[in-house]
């Protein structure tokens, strides 16, 4: 069985790859920080200048403190291209992935609406929609994100971070439990509130509401 | 093919509160790389419009808020803003400077400076959305506190990617030690009584939308000059610990050499292990976040999960928790709410924490009694009364009215010799740790031109230098000798100042450029580094000493402002405690006093190294005509205020 790449949570070419938020509770540092770098960097890449407005990746600042990055999850079955009225969001000539043809886009913003993660972005200058493109297999944001939680990821790796992921959160709310540390209530409510939020999603998931 | 855009936007926008008049005007390149940026653009702008008559609540005085040159691209960590003004704390130059994103927005709003004068009659903010400015009533704001503010102008523009600026009550109600902090409590223009000139002028708030790109001019060499940034601070044994526990870490630097400062800086010893960073780190920090573009992320804010003070999010840095411990408090718990009270009701946590050890020093020597504190036990250690005086500042209510006015006005109005109990330089509370026992720090405090200040001068270069390199670059090795050194310390001080303003003018944190473990390092990153950004960032062929002289060029403004305001080398001193006093404790600085004859032979040595007269701590003409400012030498001549 072929290893997945540590690094790109990679295992196969030619798979589904899409950039991940990947940071894990046992690696307390390793957790967006809120800098912004990638959206900077996305947008030098894709625009040749800075503006977080252009950035394909955004940051959310939640509240104070927590920060969380949203990518362009790359759907199988994409609701932006199913949602266009130009079809001018067309696959791309060498990824298994969809991408706006900015002749064909008129600006009616009708793949904003319907993109479930918020990630189609409109340029308000050219009036044109904009998606992540994996700046042809090498995301800037990924290059660059100095904590390294963004991760290029295939299908099946992003499959099992998500694994990882989750049975971090209950070992960790597990061992909260489990013993009276320091700080115990703290590290418990975070993880906690994530917890529900990945059952609801997962559950509207599978219900098909999302 | 039309040049590039650099990273400059271009104009500059000034806005009349009395007349309501609004006024666009183009910023000139020359000028732009002449003064750079940040500061360099605010000291020149106030030293020209800001005259020695103006009062700093007339509405003639100007808020003058500048980004760096290089905030709003990607390079690391740029992400600094300054905001400038003739101070009420000390009525001399003051400024802030402040983390956040509304900075960037300014600059991607279109505008490289906002100056603002004059003084509504009524509660008013200002909305900045690309070219559209105007002035809108702020009623509804008024007496909200920062985060509260920041929070109800987005959702009452329904734009949840504008940044703000915006004063607490404390703002508003003029207190001397209020400031105007960025984007709810990402960060603060906390010295130097920023927000309460702001309050004078009744602005509550500045919100900002900005959608046009920021320039760049040569992005592959942008792009290796980031990698090699990268590749310094990877080696930089200075940067893990600065990731881990923020800026807390400087606990220990504390911890090695004695100087607490704690209770009124009286001593060096102090029971900080309840305070230890770790502490910090594993019972309350949320995560290791970051300030715009930053890759050390020493940013942290914290959460207090059970007891009194449960729930409360705040962010904190190193200086709560010295300030606390000048008040004689240990708590952490009482740190992180100490904190949120001057985030929330927008105040200096510095000014407030040395102006409340005065207080309680006063109350412990008899010249505060029950009577004028309201009943307030104002006994050092207590928290309870650390957070009742800080929102009886805030309010002005009672006894907080009189220390709204900040140490040295409060010991004036006390009287009764409480004057040398006021911990002050030039009237601004002072910062850091305590200087007795290293001369340069002790002087440094004294020659920063906003009143006491370790991060105008960032004196922390002679732990780092070797005696080889003090040699080479400052004439003796003996400025690498902290205890003992003497010759050499006046140039290194001198140096160290223009070198961090470099910093300032380019919006660069002086964290993440002007702080390293090895001299090597910080060469690299505040001097080559920064100029090599700049250049690719504008297209600019500006050497190294070009960059140096800018830095040097804004100190000598700020100085000229300093002296024009009538102040000379008599205001440069620090607190009579300080040669009075032994620092009670052990460690290195255990006992010690600052040397008078000491401070005064590196003084004279910095003034020499800098082109100022030694007698009178003037600048002299030839000096300010090698900066290429020939108007400010004339103008100081006229006035007889030329060294």
């Amino acid at each position: 069985m072929p290893k997945t790449n540590e690094r790109t949570g990679t295992r196969r070419k030619g798979m589904k790859r899409r950039v991940l938020y990947l940071s894990l509770p046992d690696q307390a540092d390793r957790i967006c920080s809120g800098c912004e770098t990638c959206q900077m960097m996305c947008s030098l890449k894709n625009t040749g200048a800075f503006n977080p407005k252009k950035s394909r990746v955004k940051v959310l600042p939640l509240s104070v403190g927590i920060t969380i990055p949203i990518t362009c999850q790359q759907c199988e079955d994409p609701w932006c291209q199913r949602a266009c009225p130009e079809k001018a969001i067309v696959k791309h000539k060498t990824q298994n992935i969809v991408v706006v043809d900015a002749k064909k886009c008129t600006g009616c913003m009708a793949c904003v609406g319907a993109c479930p993660f918020g990630i189609m972005v409109y340029d308000p200058e050219k009036k044109k929609a904009m998606k992540c493109d994996l700046c042809g297999g090498e995301p800037a944001c990924v290059q660059y994100c100095p904590s390294k939680v963004l991760i290029l990821a295939d299908n099946r790796g992003s499959a099992e971070i998500r694994r990882r992921r989750f049975a971090a959160l209950l070992a960790n709310e597990d061992a909260s439990a489990r013993h009276n540390i320091a700080g115990a209530e703290q590290i418990k409510i975070l993880p906690a509130t994530l917890t529900q939020l990945a059952v609801s999603a997962a559950k509207q998931l599978a219900e098909g509401r999302v | 093919m039309a040049k590039k855009k650099g990273s400059y936007a271009g104009k500059i926008l000034r806005v009349d509160l009395s007349s309501g008049k609004i006024e666009k005007q183009d910023l000139d390149l020359d000028f732009a790389h002449k003064y750079i940026g940040g500061r360099g653009f605010g000291s020149r702008f106030l030293y020209d419009e800001v005259q020695p008559e103006v009062a700093p609540f007339d509405p003639a005085n100007r808020l003058i808020l500048t980004p760096g040159a290089l905030f709003g691209t990607a390079v690391p960590a740029a992400s600094r803003t300054t905001a400038t003004s003739k101070s009420p704390t000390t009525g001399m130059f003051g400024d802030g400077h402040s983390s956040g994103h509304w900075g960037a927005l300014l600059k991607s709003a279109g505008y490289d400076m906002l100056i603002i004068q004059g003084a509504a009659e009524k509660p008013v903010y200002l909305w900045i959305d690309n070219d559209k400015v105007e002035i809108r009533d702020a009623a509804k704001f008024w007496g909200k506190t920062t985060m509260e503010t920041d929070q109800a102008l987005k959702e009452k523009l329904e734009d949840w990617d504008i940044g703000t600026i915006s004063i607490g009550p404390a703002g508003e109600k003029k207190v001397r030690l209020a400031g105007i902090f960025s984007d709810g409590i990402m960060g603060a223009f906390a010295r130097t009584g920023l927000g309460a000139v702001m309050g004078s002028k009744n602005l509550k708030a500045v919100a900002t939308r900005g959608t046009r790109d920021i320039g760049i001019v040569d992005v592959p060499a942008f792009k290796k000059a980031y990698q090699d940034y990268l590749k310094v601070i990877s080696v930089d044994p200075y940067v893990p610990p600065a990731t881990k526990y923020g800026t807390c870490r400087f606990m220990y630097h504390r911890v090695k050499f004695g100087i607490h400062g704690a209770k009124n800086w009286r001593l060096g010893d102090f029971d900080w292990k309840p305070l230890d960073p770790e502490v910090f780190r594993s019972d309350y920090q949320i995560k290791a976040s970051a300030c715009p573009m930053c890759p050390v992320r020493c940013r942290r804010e914290y959460r207090i999960p059970t007891g009194k003070y449960a729930g409360t999010v705040t962010k904190l840095e190193w200086e709560t928790i010295a300030r606390c411990m000048t008040c004689g408090v240990n708590d952490p718990e009482a740190v992180i709410y100490f904190s949120h009270l001057c985030n929330q009701y927008g105040m200096d946590v510095e000014g407030i924490g040395d102006t409340i050890a005065f207080a309680m020093e006063c109350y412990e020597k008899g010249l505060l009694t029950d009577k004028e504190t309201d009943g307030i036990k104002l006994h050092f250690g207590n928290p309870e009364v650390l957070m009742e005086v800080t929102r009886k500042i805030a309010f002005r209510e009672g006894l907080g009215d009189l220390l709204a006015e900040g140490s040295l006005r409060a010991a004036k109005a006390i009287g009764k010799g409480a004057e040398k109990f006021a911990m002050q330089v030039k009237g601004s509370e002072m910062s850091a740790g305590d200087p007795r026992g290293m001369p340069v720090r002790a002087v440094s405090y004294a020659t920063s031109t906003r009143g006491s200040d370790h991060l105008r001068s960032n004196p922390y270069v002679e732990e780092l230098i070797t005696p080889e390199e003090a040699l080479q670059f400052f004439g003796s090795a003996e400025a690498a000798d902290i205890f003992q050194g003497l010759k050499g310390k006046g140039r290194l001080l001198a140096w160290s100042e223009n070198f961090v303003t470099i910093g300032d003018l380019l919006g660069l944190c002086k964290f993440a450029y002007y702080r390293s473990a090895a001299f090597s390092y910080l060469r690299q990153k505040g001097l080559d580094l920064a100029t090599r950004f700049y250049n690719v960032c504008n297209g600019t062929d500006l050497t190294e000493e070009e960059m140096f002289q800018a830095g040097e060029r804004a100190f000598n403004i700020e100085k000229a402002f300093n002296a024009r305001e009538g102040a000379g080398r008599e205001k440069d001193i620090i607190p009579e405690r300080f040669f009075k006093e032994g620092l009670a404790g052990g460690g290195p600085s255990g006992g010690a006093v600052v040397d008078r004859e000491k401070f005064d032979l590196i003084l004279d040595e910095y003034y020499e190294s800098r082109g100022w007269n030694e007698k009178t701590g003037l600048p002299k003409k030839q000096t300010l005509k090698k900066l290429g400012l020939q108007d400010i030498a004339e103008d100081l001549a006229k006035r007889n205020r030329l060294g």
